[in-house]
């Protein structure tokens, strides 16, 4: 069995697969056939819903697998033939010729600057800008090494030029090169192929031939401040700013006539967030969406759109689309479309137009599919072994990780990654450690004493346009450069990128600095990552100061660039100021108790006990009620698979019941958690009131989600038993006894009742839709001659599965669309029997009629009690009630406190199949620290000067984490010895919060990094030597 | 240290503003206003500490001396504090700084506040210290 891991594909599936593999113990080959890593997200101009810079927070992880020891980063390579089986895959990768030697090219781009053939089209900014024949496709590539195009290179072709070669000063030049192939040993391997976005491949209807029809993905080339035109919106006819632009929604998808019948799942979103960048970057600029329905199901997501059509003035028309046209006169487009608000056709002329093209399996998926030997699905992703088990192959040891599998966002990819990384580490649990090695920091720590004169380098980051546009950067370097004890201080694009990090290490190395300052983003992203390359460079990464001149300075004042500029020099005086008395600190080793506790057991929690379990570790699952199951418990059958939610339900239990790491306690609620990462101790009370304490390493939380019964509203109240939610049917339809169904000739489902409101709960909970259009099929099939109605708003049908799902459903119901403003009228005809108004949108007119049964789809509510919980628990609830994560992005199941996740409804509401793998994500994040054994802690703790300590006990009395105890010390004067009190700080346990030193009154209390020196060197310097620039 | 009866000359007057925010919930905050695009005025400068509990008044009494027109301490709201407790003894802390600083000095009270604010409620962020700022604008500069 091999102890390593193959990783087929680099973008954030890839990179955070292999990043999580890494920490769970293995070696990983990562096989990218592009130059670079970073896949679709580098290209991404921002992220949804919260516009956070994408390659902003991607670039720390594209540099943190290039810097992993673990990574063996193979781009532009492509795999050629697996052998072998699972724990033993023998793989052969082809490696491509870069006519450059990886080993000797130092990325500085000399070469580039002096090729004269400039032609090329670059695919990364999806050709609509040039690049050069030796180029790196984006200049935070990694890693950041260049090559030779071989079909436009003068000397590859034609055997003339040479300039390349002539210039590079490393020798890293080889026209020689020729493919080779590498054979590796590997136990698993993980695909993660991703997507392309269709253009080319739409019908002539589209209008994607011409010029000003763009797909989304090159508009977010275009949006983006390194993209072709430097973040300016213009059309690419003749580079003008369009004053209207039009996006179109489902072009070439969700018909069976179109090039595929599913829905991309992304679009409704990523929709929204361009048209609101759009109205940022030019203010006057009108941005119409032609919809068709809204799939905005996440979390803040359907706000988002709102936000979009509220504060933006982002117009949104419900439409049908005949046919798009060029005005050749003038490149602008005329729309042809249906308003299916009024049913006239009409003509709508735009100066640019984004088309949401289908997202369909990259390029070469099938042949891959073939050398692997894994199934494809109807639509070319890769088939998943059975639809609750999305993360694993039709092959054993081969898994699929993000939207090579189907469509998806980002978080679900990263959830999905841990998830993959997980069951890898299931199946090659007992080779874990066996190939990788620690990581070693070549160059030995320099000594840094601390009367050592400062010598303080400083980086400035321009962030592309998101600091520089606003803040006057040349302005700020030629500033702090004046300072003293300041060596050396300069600006540059991206801080964050790989090439930076050389930068600030071969700047730490050549002037002797025992300092470093970056001026960028937040230190909450980027601090970890600057840090680590001080340390790379022998320098204490104690010894670095980060000042956030972008999130708090330059994107906060964005009209006011002199007070930005002002701000930016007054940050980073102090931050020098600061920097001169920072000190080297060390860190500890802590020990990692080996077992989960999973808080709830619910199909998530029972999910990640069986995988911590399955791994090896102890995993203690606690449930409040009677028996384990949550909400499965009351489901009938599940869609679009249409099995039994008992029997899955039943199999599920007897796995968790059987498995000996698993330990269930029910009917058990939490008392009490204390600790801190690998020592939490839980007191858990049963209904006897019986105490069980237990000792654990990391924490789950899946305690899951409750249906809203919406009391009065549409006469759901307990006089009318005809009235009922989704899941109250749902427990009708579980009983054998149907007798309830004989008097019932009509009925009407409400969707989105109580939801996606503009007050109370404005989100859609994502599950309802589907649950609906089963339980239609099903009453149909029970009694065919019912007469059912569904009111709905939009239908949100976006896994691949359910488009189909519902196009052969869709007959079994009337459906009426209705919208905010007009909600249906439910008024009591005679007992049981109701009468219904509803305004249908698509027809324009009201309709009534009557019904016997009235089935309510209500929003999924946060379980009872969650305060409580993350009160003790120490985590955070987000506006809606839900656990808020560390990240919506990135960390989709991390809480921002180490050693603490969560998975499925307690996230947010979700369905089953997103719940699993989720819950699989969080045991695979979780069990990191478990294999790891142990953890480092932080050297930010507090410190006791016991010369100045007068034994109060104050800092004790305030100390949360009981870090902090008064001793007895023995103190000899001449011939009496006294015994007096003394305090003493736990590193191990202190959190450095600094409460105790604000509390000391005699100011014996050092926090490390935080001092009073430190702090108030930050004060004094802004206020008493103000400068007017 | 005690504050001119008369109040200072407000036109133009672009105060200085020390603001310390907790790491966890409050600068979480204030990046949330950056990465929302929420605008406030440019007049504060934060020092991030760990924890609101950190914020020692010696470090609020430093900043009036030497020259700041208002301080602003911002934590997390009182049950989310990342270390449990720290900003329950900010909370008293700052009461007792106050009623001193009030009593004993005549500094106008206004001038030193403590604010909660969650790592999610980055308009609130923009929007106090919004508020914060006009306040000293209006009260004018701190004649000591």
């Amino acid at each position: 069995m091999e102890g390593a891991v193959l990783v087929i594909g680099g973008g954030i599936a890839g990179i955070q697969t292999s990043l999580d593999l890494t920490e769970l113990g293995f070696k990983v080959y990562l096989v990218e056939r592009t130059p670079s890593i970073g896949g679709r997200m580098a290209q991404l101009d921002k992220t949804f819903p919260t516009n956070d810079c994408s390659l902003c927070i991607l670039a720390p992880k594209m540099v943190e697998v290039f810097r992993n020891p673990n990574i063996e980063l193979m781009t532009y390579h492509e795999v050629k033939k697996i052998t072998g089986k699972p724990g033993d895959f023998t793989v052969t990768v082809l490696k491509k010729p870069r006519y450059v030697d990886e080993t000797k090219c130092k990325g500085c781009g000399d070469c580039a600057a002096k090729c004269p053939k400039i032609e090329a089209p670059n695919p990364f900014d999806m050709n609509l800008g040039k690049r050069k024949s030796i180029y790196i496709p984006f200049p935070q590539a990694v890693p950041p090494i260049y090559l030779i195009d071989p079909n436009m290179c003068l000397m590859l072709t034609k055997g003339v030029c040479g300039v390349c070669k002539k210039v590079c000063k490393a020798d890293a030049i080889d026209y020689e090169q020729k493919p080779q192939d590498i054979e590796i040993k590997v136990g698993a391997v993980v695909v993660c192929t991703g997507f392309d976005m269709y253009g080319e491949e739409l019908s002539s209807r589209w209008g994607y031939q011409y010029q000003n029809v763009v797909n989304a993905l090159e508009y977010e080339r275009i949006l983006c401040a390194s993209g072709p035109f430097e973040g300016h919106v213009l059309r690419p006819s003749d580079h003008e700013e369009p004053e209207i632009i039009a996006f179109v929604q489902c072009a070439g998808s969700r018909d069976l006539h179109e090039n595929v019948p599913y829905c991309s799942s992304v679009c409704c979103m990523y929709t929204a967030k361009e048209s609101i960048i759009t109205k940022e970057h030019s203010e006057n600029s009108k941005c119409f969406v032609f919809r068709h329905d809204i799939r905005a199901y996440g979390k803040n997501f359907y706000e988002f759109t709102q936000r979009a059509q509220e504060e933006y003035g982002v117009v949104y028309f419900q439409t049908k689309i005949s046919t798009i046209e060029e005005d050749p006169d003038t490149n602008d487009l005329i729309i042809h479309y249906e308003d299916l608000k009024t049913g006239e056709f009409k003509d709508f002329r735009a100066n640019l137009v984004v088309l949401a093209t289908p997202l369909v399996p990259s390029n070469g998926s099938k042949e891959l599919g073939e050398i692997l030997g894994i199934e494809l699905d109807n639509y070319n992703f890769y088939k998943e072994k059975s639809y609750f088990n999305k993360l694993t192959s039709s092959r054993e040891g081969i898994y699929l990780c993000g939207f090579c599998q189907g469509p998806m966002d980002i978080p679900e990819t990263v959830a999905d990654a841990s998830g993959v990384a997980s069951q890898v580490a299931t199946l090659l649990s007992p080779v874990k450690y066996t190939q990788v090695k620690e990581k070693i920091y070549e160059i030995p720590e320099k000594e840094v004493k601390y009367d050592d004169e400062p010598r303080i380098g400083v980086l400035v980051c321009h962030c592309g346009i998101n600091i520089g546009k606003y803040v006057d950067v040349p302005r700020v370097v030629d500033y702090i450069k004046t300072l003293p004890n300041v060596v050396q201080c300069e600006a540059n694009l991206y801080s964050c990128s790989s090439d930076s990090q050389e930068r600030i290490k071969q700047v730490i190395l050549e002037k002797n600095l025992n300092r470093f300052i970056v001026a960028s983003c937040t230190p909450r992203t980027h601090e970890a990552l600057f840090q680590e390359t001080c340390q790379e460079a022998g320098l204490n990464k104690y010894l670095f100061e980060m000042v956030n001149i972008r999130d708090q300075c330059s994107w906060v004042h964005m009209t006011e660039k002199e007070a930005a500029t002002e701000k930016a020099i007054d940050l980073l005086r102090m931050a020098v100021a600061k920097a001169r008395l920072i000190k080297p600190q060390k860190e500890e080793k802590l020990k990692i108790e080996p077992s989960c506790f999973i808080i709830g057991g619910g199909i998530s929690g029972m999910t990640a006990a069986l995988n911590i379990a399955e791994q090896g570790f102890k995993a203690y699952l606690i449930e409040k009620e009677k028996k384990l199951g949550g909400n499965l418990n009351n489901l009938n059958i599940l869609y679009p698979i249409q099995e039994d939610a008992s029997i899955i339900l039943k199999e599920m239990v007897e796995k968790v019941e059987r498995n000996p790491n698993i330990e269930i306690i029910l009917e058990s609620k939490i008392k009490d958690i204390k600790g801190y990462i690998g020592n939490y101790d839980i007191s858990l009370q049963d209904t006897n009131n019986e105490i069980k304490e237990l000792k654990v390493g990391t924490i789950i939380v899946a305690t899951g989600a409750q249906e809203l019964k919406p009391q009065g509203l549409f006469q759901y109240d307990e006089k009318n038993k005809n009235v009922i939610t989704q899941l109250e049917l749902e427990q009708r339809l579980q009983n054998e006894d149907k007798s309830w169904l004989n008097e019932i000739k009509r009925v009407t489902f409400i969707l989105c009742a109580n939801a996606r409101q503009k007050e109370g709960i404005t989100y859609c909970s994502n599950v309802c839709c589907g649950a609906s259009i089963k339980n239609i099929d099903i009453l149909k099939e029970l009694k065919n001659d019912l007469e059912i109605v569904a009111l709905y708003r939009d239908l949100q049908m976006a896994k691949k599965e359910f488009e189909e799902y519902y196009r052969n459903r869709r007959k079994d119901a009337m459906f009426l669309r209705y919208d905010l403003d007009n909600l249906p009228q439910v008024n009591k005809a005679k007992e049981e029997q109701y009468k219904i108004s509803v305004f249908d949108t698509n027809l324009q007119d009201t309709i009534e009629f009557e019904t016997d049964l009235i089935v309510l789809a209500t929003p999924m509510i946060p379980a009872d009690n969650l305060k409580e919980l993350a009160m003790m628990l120490k985590v955070p609830l987000d506006r809606t009630g839900f656990f808020l994560e560390a990240h919506v992005k990135l960390r989709p199941l991390d809480f921002a406190t180490d050693g603490i996740f969560l998975c499925g409804c307690a996230q947010w509401p979700k369905n089953i199949q997103d719940s699993i793998s989720q819950a699989n994500g969080a045991a695979g994040r979780a069990s990191r620290f478990l294999s790891a054994g142990e953890i480092t802690t932080s050297g930010l703790v507090a410190e006791v000067n016991p010369d100045k300590c007068i034994g109060c006990g104050k800092c004790e009395d305030v100390c949360p984490y009981n870090a902090i105890e008064l001793i007895d010390e023995t103190k000899e004067f001449e011939d009496i010895s006294i015994v007096i009190k003394k305090s003493s700080i736990n590193s191990a346990l202190c959190k450095g919060c600094g409460t105790c030193a604000a509390t000391c009154p005699v100011g014996a209390i050092m926090v490390k990094h935080y001092d009073f020196d430190q702090i108030g060197a930050m004060i004094n310097t802004y206020l008493l030597e103000k400068v007017k620039n | 240290m005690t504050e001119a009866k008369k109040e200072g000359k407000n036109e133009g007057f672009e105060p200085n503003i020390v603001a310390f925010c907790c790491n966890w919930c409050s600068y979480a905050g204030a990046d949330l206003a950056g990465v929302s695009r929420f605008q406030y005025p440019p007049n504060i400068r934060v020092i991030r500490v760990m924890c609101s509990g950190r914020v020692d008044p010696s470090f609020i009494m430093k900043a009036l001396k030497n020259g700041a027109d208002g301080v602003i301490v911002t934590g997390c709201h009182i049950g989310d504090c990342h270390y449990i407790s720290g900003n329950e003894y900010t909370k008293e802390r700052f009461e007792r700084l106050h009623s001193i600083i009030i009593k004993q000095l005549g500094v106008n009270p206004k001038r030193v506040r403590l604010e909660w604010v969650s790592a999610s409620e980055g308009k609130r962020f923009a929007e106090v210290i919004t508020e914060f700022t006009n306040d000293i604008k209006k009260l004018g500069p701190f004649k000591r």
